[in-house]
């Protein structure tokens, strides 16, 4: 049983790889060169070399659901305050991709989503403006504090947040056992719609690798990370490290009431999964459109039980009530 | 039957009951008189008493022993008859059963009539309604935004809700619309519109007297001069010049006069004294003011006949249960009104709820009606019409809206594909604080998914034979109840009831069969809402191999 497991999620990371949609990444890489070039243009002089940042950055993407973040550094004398640095590139962005994209101010970053292409595609980036603590230190120590937009998220009252984008990649380097549960916790938390931030599960993953020692195969790692998060993420004085910003404690991002939620949620999904293995399929479920195993009948892509022959008989997965 | 040499038997050994002076049975009943004596009494206390036939069972819900002293009126718990209120345990063996009654006529006069003790719950006072005509009537009111002051008086609008049987009479049944003062200043009740708009078919008059209209505060008065001192004559007068407008036309007609009182924290009560015109109790006397007769009108020592009135706010009509109050308050959409959409729709305005709009493009036809909420004496009609019928008779304090039947079979999917009416749609939606999707239509969960919506949205759905509901709260819908259905069900599509004459084949399951699983599920949501709990989906699970077991699964 834990073998059709470990062979089950094997498959499930298989479908969500990047390189099925390596058309669509080039898309995505080439509009990201386009938006650093522009932005190096118009802030030459005033900015650091932007990077790469995000779940690309750290080999954790998954194909179903992500975007390209470009970190920007800012120079320390670029702008009077870290707001102005926001509202300026958000004012440039806006008015260069206006007609092509729609474009958002977030949490502490920019979104451009441009439109639909010929093949329906809409490309996302995020663009995070950052400025260094002291000036010319950027170089050396990578450090950066970005604006948090007030209207956004839990820092309400903070008008700005110290991070490390450098930091957050390197933390996650060489971490290959660490990062296929990242991307199953992803798979997990974008299939069933979860609210938690990738960041948060990340660390979480990082830390439970950290502090237990996990082994065996796919499932038990996963299984052993999932107990970790429920035996620790509600407890009092847990602590979850930004390796960004060792002050900042990302667990706190969740109030009380969330992080008994999440620790009863892994309950939940252990004993499902645990009493029946196919309950694996409904908490990492594999992404139909590169599952060479989906011979569901209507294309819907989930393996539908039996197949539907006459077109005046229900299917097997009718509802009822109504 | 009863046999007296028992009753003898077990209440001559009573050691506080001093002396029998009296036991006696007719063809029925047994009489007797007994004197009471025990430490705490000055004296003797008398009581007749009286065991009816079926002693020691009970019948329409009281004691078949009555004791009595009419001396004892004042005290609590003591009915106009004397009759002492006791409600004692229950107990089929006669011997058992008297000494638990005799003991519990000591206990009252410790209680009441030694320590005159006070009850904190406060009783309504005891009214014996009259019949005019071979006819009750009853008048149901409920809160007004007013503050009624002692001497106030004017109009009352009536609206007549039903007629019908009680205690084996006719009776009229009144709903009260409003009050109007005697400035002419109008206070609507707090029904709903449906109520607000029922037509308006009789007036009556009110006056606020502020005290219990009531002797000892309990026994609601015998006869109209009894109420001499609280009513201002200027109400007389307007009694009097009702009347004598309408002797000619309207002679015997019954006009209800509410008296209005404070009960418990400034809540105020009506109790209504029916009046016919043509023999209205009012008097003309003259008396002297500066040496000159001037008319006094007056109340007479005719015998008030009381009607019936029932307080039926929000607060009384809720009163023995409702869902929690972040449901009850919400703004809710039911979507889909067959089986489970109706049941839920009426379980919420049971539950108290205020706001429940519907929405179906569905038919009901008589096939429907025995695993649903619908009637069969309304024939053919659509859903939504009669279920907003139906939901409105169950509750007067619910507003139901319906939604146009294209919106969501039609508008939404047609425009679902661009983002900006994606985003009018949400909008539009976002304004109920939830949404039952009832409606089984994938398509529809679907573009609800897609709408992203800020407001609570609850899937329901159930499998053929009703073994399994799934309810899945947004949002996690979509991927949820796919999969379920999909991969992890054992939904039985080939034994499907197919009903002639059409090929639309149909679940199999009985009204109990499908109420169990949505009163359950209504349990769960009202508990998750209640504590605050997170909206974890969750699947109700029936097994009815041998004994029939209902299980809640959460994921």
């Amino acid at each position: 049983m834990e073998e059709t497991k470990q062979a089950y999620l094997q498959e499930v990371l298989e479908t969500y790889r990047m390189s099925h949609i390596e058309d669509l990444v080039n898309k995505y890489k080439s509009r990201r060169d386009e938006v650093k070039e522009v932005l190096e243009e118009k802030y030459t002089g005033d900015i650091y070399s932007p990077i790469n940042s995000g779940s690309f950055a750290k080999h954790t993407a998954i194909n179903s659901k992500f975007d390209l973040d470009i970190a920007v550094p800012f120079k320390r004398d670029s702008f009077k305050t870290i707001e102005k640095m926001f509202d300026d590139v958000f004012g440039f962005l806006n008015a260069k991709y206006k007609d092509k994209a729609t474009i958002r101010k977030q949490k502490v970053s920019i979104g451009i989503e441009f439109f639909a292409d010929k093949d329906g595609d809409n490309i996302s980036l995020d663009i995070v403006p950052g400025r260094e603590l002291n000036k010319e230190q950027y170089p050396d120590d990578k450090n950066m504090n970005l604006y948090v937009n007030s209207k956004y998220g839990v820092i309400e009252k903070k008008t700005y947040i110290q991070t490390n984008i450098q930091a957050q990649i390197d933390h996650i380097k060489a971490k290959e056992n660490e990062r296929k549960i990242i991307r199953l916790l992803k798979i997990w938390k974008t299939s069933n719609s979860e609210k938690y931030k990738s960041f948060l599960l990340e660390l979480l993953a990082i830390k439970a690798f950290e502090k237990e020692s996990i082994s065996g195969n796919l499932w038990e790692k996963l299984k052993a990370v999932m107990q970790y998060i429920q035996n620790n993420v509600a407890k009092e004085g847990f602590t979850l490290k930004d390796p960004g910003n060792s002050n900042n404690n990302v667990v706190e991002t969740l109030e009380t009431w969330e992080r008994d939620n999440l620790s009863s949620k892994m309950k939940i999904i252990i004993n499902h999964i645990e009493k029946n293995d196919d309950k694996i399929k409904l908490y990492f479920p594999k992404n139909s459109e590169f599952d060479d195993n989906d011979h569901s009948s209507n294309g819907s892509g989930y393996g539908i039980k039996g197949t539907t022959i006459a077109s005046s008989i229900p299917p097997n997965n009718q509802r009822f009530g109504n | 039957m009863l046999d007296i040499g028992v009753i003898k038997g077990v209440i001559s050994k009573i050691p506080y009951i001093k002396k029998v002076i009296s036991l006696k049975k007719d063809e029925f009943f047994i009489y007797g008189k007994i004197e009471i004596l025990f430490e705490g009494l000055e004296k003797p206390l008398s009581f007749k008493f009286q065991i009816f036939p079926q002693y020691p069972l009970k019948s329409y819900d009281s004691e078949s022993i009555r004791f009595i002293n009419k001396d004892l009126l004042k005290y609590n718990h003591v009915m106009k008859d004397g009759s002492i209120c006791i409600h004692t345990s229950y107990n089929t063996n006669i011997r058992k059963k008297l000494l638990i009654d005799f003991n519990s006529l000591k206990s009252w006069i410790e209680k009441y009539y030694i320590n005159n003790d006070e009850d904190k719950k406060y009783e309504h006072i005891i009214v014996s309604p009259s019949l005019i005509h071979n006819k009750y009537y009853s008048y149901i009111f409920t809160d007004v935004d007013y503050k009624f002051k002692k001497g106030d008086y004017g109009e009352v609008k009536l609206s007549l809700l039903a007629n019908g049987i009680y205690k084996e009479a006719n009776i009229a049944n009144y709903l009260v619309k409003s009050f109007s003062t005697q400035n002419g200043e109008k206070t609507e009740c707090y029904w709903n519109k449906m109520y607000k708009k029922n037509p308006l078919t009789d007036n009556g008059f009110y006056v606020f007297i502020e005290k219990h209209p009531a002797e000892y505060n309990k026994f609601a008065f015998k006869k109209f001069n009894k109420l001499e001192t609280y009513i201002p004559s200027a109400f007389l007068d307007l009694l009097h010049k009702f009347e004598k407008y309408n002797l000619k036309n309207s002679k015997d007609i019954i006009v209800p006069m509410f008296i209005g009182y404070t009960t418990v924290e400034s809540e105020i009560h009506w109790q209504v004294a029916l009046l016919e015109i043509g023999n209205f109790p009012i008097k003309e006397e003259y008396e002297k003011k500066d040496k000159i007769l001037v008319p006094i009108r007056k109340l007479t020592d005719q015998d008030i006949k009381w009607a019936i009135t029932r307080n039926a706010s929000y607060k009384y009509f809720f009163g023995r249960g409702t869902l929690v109050t972040k449901i009850t308050n919400a703004k809710i959409l039911v979507i889909g009104v067959g089986a489970i959409g109706s049941m839920i729709a009426k379980v919420l305005v049971k539950g108290g709820c205020r706001f429940v709009d519907i929405a179906d493009y569905d038919i009901k036809e008589p096939e429907n009606i025995c695993r649903s909420e619908y009637l069969f004496n309304t024939g053919i009609t659509d859903k939504v019409y009669e279920l907003q019928q139906i939901l409105l008779t169950n509750s007067p304090f619910v507003e139901i809206n319906i939604f146009k039947k294209e919106y969501f079979e039609e508008i939404i999917k047609i425009f679902s594909t661009d983002l900006r009416d994606r985003e009018h749609f949400a909008s539009k939606l976002n304004e109920y604080d939830i949404i039952f999707d009832c409606t089984t239509d994938n398509d529809l969960m679907y573009v609800l998914n897609l709408l992203e919506l800020n407001c609570d949205l609850i899937n329901l759905s159930i499998t053929n034979h009703a073994k399994e509901l799934v309810c899945a709260f947004s949002p996690n819908i979509d991927h949820f109840v796919n999969t379920q259905f999909e991969k992890l069900l054992d939904n039985d599509i080939d034994d499907l009831y197919e009903p002639i004459g059409c090929w639309s084949p149909t679940f199999k399951a009985s009204y109990a069969d499908i109420s169990v699983l949505v009163q359950m599920a209504m349990k769960q949501i009202n508990l998750i809402y209640e504590k605050n709990k997170a909206r974890n989906n969750f699947i109700i699970r029936t097994e009815d191999d041998n004994v029939f077991t209902v299980r809640i699964e959460e994921y």
